[in-house]
């Protein structure tokens, strides 16, 4: 068995030591850097957005006819604005949806500037795949709308999405915005169960599936799968441009 | 040596784009916000697609951590751990695997294409295509 003198030992422990203090110091200059390269490039990302946010982008309007696609059905759902109107704008929503809270306020925005003349229907799209309270908010809307309150629980859940959107006792929220609509709270308990309600609102969900809707907010501009719109501006012209064709 | 501080300063910009392209996609989740999309047009569509997660997780968390293991291994290799970017290139062939696949969700089953996934598929491509290119520099 080979001899280890005590010299020689603390000799190799202090080599290991050395190596360790070395490699720690060296290590500490990349990890700094990174932190720099990280808190540069996500605070880059934060102005993109806070910019983004304040101001809706402008791209100069395509050509009309942008309207390609499958034809949906647009029989029944929850209309307003002009509701014989020729000019049917149908959306697919679900109320958890970040876009589809955006998209509300760009129909309205359309909806004031050409109430004559367009009619506005929302259809029931919840993705409860990846939005675990979408459905239970359709619920909320459609027995709010059995008191006549739909459209304001609908702007309602909305304007609160950020308050529920991931709330496991969700319904205690539906509950108080319910009672702050003033409507009949027990009666919209028992209408939230009602499976009535919950069929209704999978025949909006087949609906959207025959027309092939994959994402929301999708829109059906007079049976017309509306896509590629890469503006609000543009949304707006080929919405314009359908009314003046109408009549 | 110069060799590597070529590659890791090609590297260390594309992994910056990416980190505010993931950044900026994970955090106008969280916000809410209407997300522009000049180009493609089809943002909305392909973001709120149930392909925008995979197993509950957003894509786009997948994305920034790839960005940042790449960005993490060029400056590692700019400091002289010249081994580091054989983790980026482990990363980078998922991570190109994976981006052909979502290329072809939106060509193929969405019709919808985002101008925040076209752009990161074009720096995972770089970033691989770097990779391939300096695989036998960095083998000597």
């Amino acid at each position: 068995m080979p001899m280890v003198l005590d010299h020689e030992k603390d000799d190799s422990l202090l080599r290991v030591r050395k190596r360790l203090s070395n490699s720690g110091r060296s290590m500490v200059k990349p990890l700094i850097a990174l932190l720099v390269v990280v808190v540069a490039a996500v605070g880059t990302a934060l102005f993109l957005l806070h910019r983004n946010g304040r101001n809706s982008p402008s791209t100069s309007p395509a050509p009309f006819p942008n309207l390609n696609g499958k034809p949906v059905i647009i029989s029944e759902g929850w209309a307003k604005g002009d509701l014989s109107a020729k000019t049917v704008l149908v959306e697919f929503g679900d109320f958890q949806c970040p876009s589809c809270s955006g998209a509300r306020l760009k129909v309205s925005g359309v909806l004031a500037k050409y109430g004559k003349g367009l009619k506005v229907v929302f259809k029931q799209y919840p993705m409860d795949g990846i939005h675990r309270n979408a459905m239970l908010a359709a619920l909320a809307a459609e027995a709010a709308g059995r008191q006549f309150k739909f459209w304001e629980m609908h702007d309602l859940l909305f304007s609160r999405q950020r308050e529920w959107s991931d709330i496991p006792d969700v319904t205690t929220f539906f509950l108080k915005y319910a009672a702050d609509l003033q409507m009949d709270v027990e009666r919209f308990r028992m209408d939230m169960l009602d499976n009535d309600l919950r069929n209704k609102i999978f025949r909006d969900m087949l609906e959207g599936q025959v027309a092939q809707v994959r994402s929301v907010p999708t829109f059906f501009l007079n049976g017309s799968l509306l896509q590629s719109v890469k503006s609000d501006t543009e949304f707006e012209e080929i919405i314009a441009q359908a009314i003046k064709s109408a009549q | 040596m110069k060799r590597v501080v070529m590659i890791s300063g090609i590297l260390l910009p594309a992994a910056f784009a990416g980190i505010v392209d993931s950044s900026y996609v994970t955090l106008h989740s969280a916000q809410g916000f209407v997300i522009p999309c000049g180009f493609a047009g089809g943002c909305e569509q392909v973001l709120n697609s149930p392909f925008s997660r995979i197993f509950g997780i957003p894509i786009a968390w997948l994305g920034l951590s790839f960005y940042v293991t790449v960005a993490a291994t060029s400056l590692f290799a700019l400091f002289g751990f010249e081994k580091a970017l054989r983790f980026s290139f482990a990363a980078a062939v998922p991570a190109f695997a994976f981006t052909g696949y979502l290329v072809f969700v939106q060509a193929y089953v969405l019709g919808a294409y985002c101008d925040y996934c076209l752009l990161s598929a074009i720096l995972v491509s770089l970033i691989l295509g770097l990779h391939l290119l300096a695989k036998p520099w960095l083998a000597k």
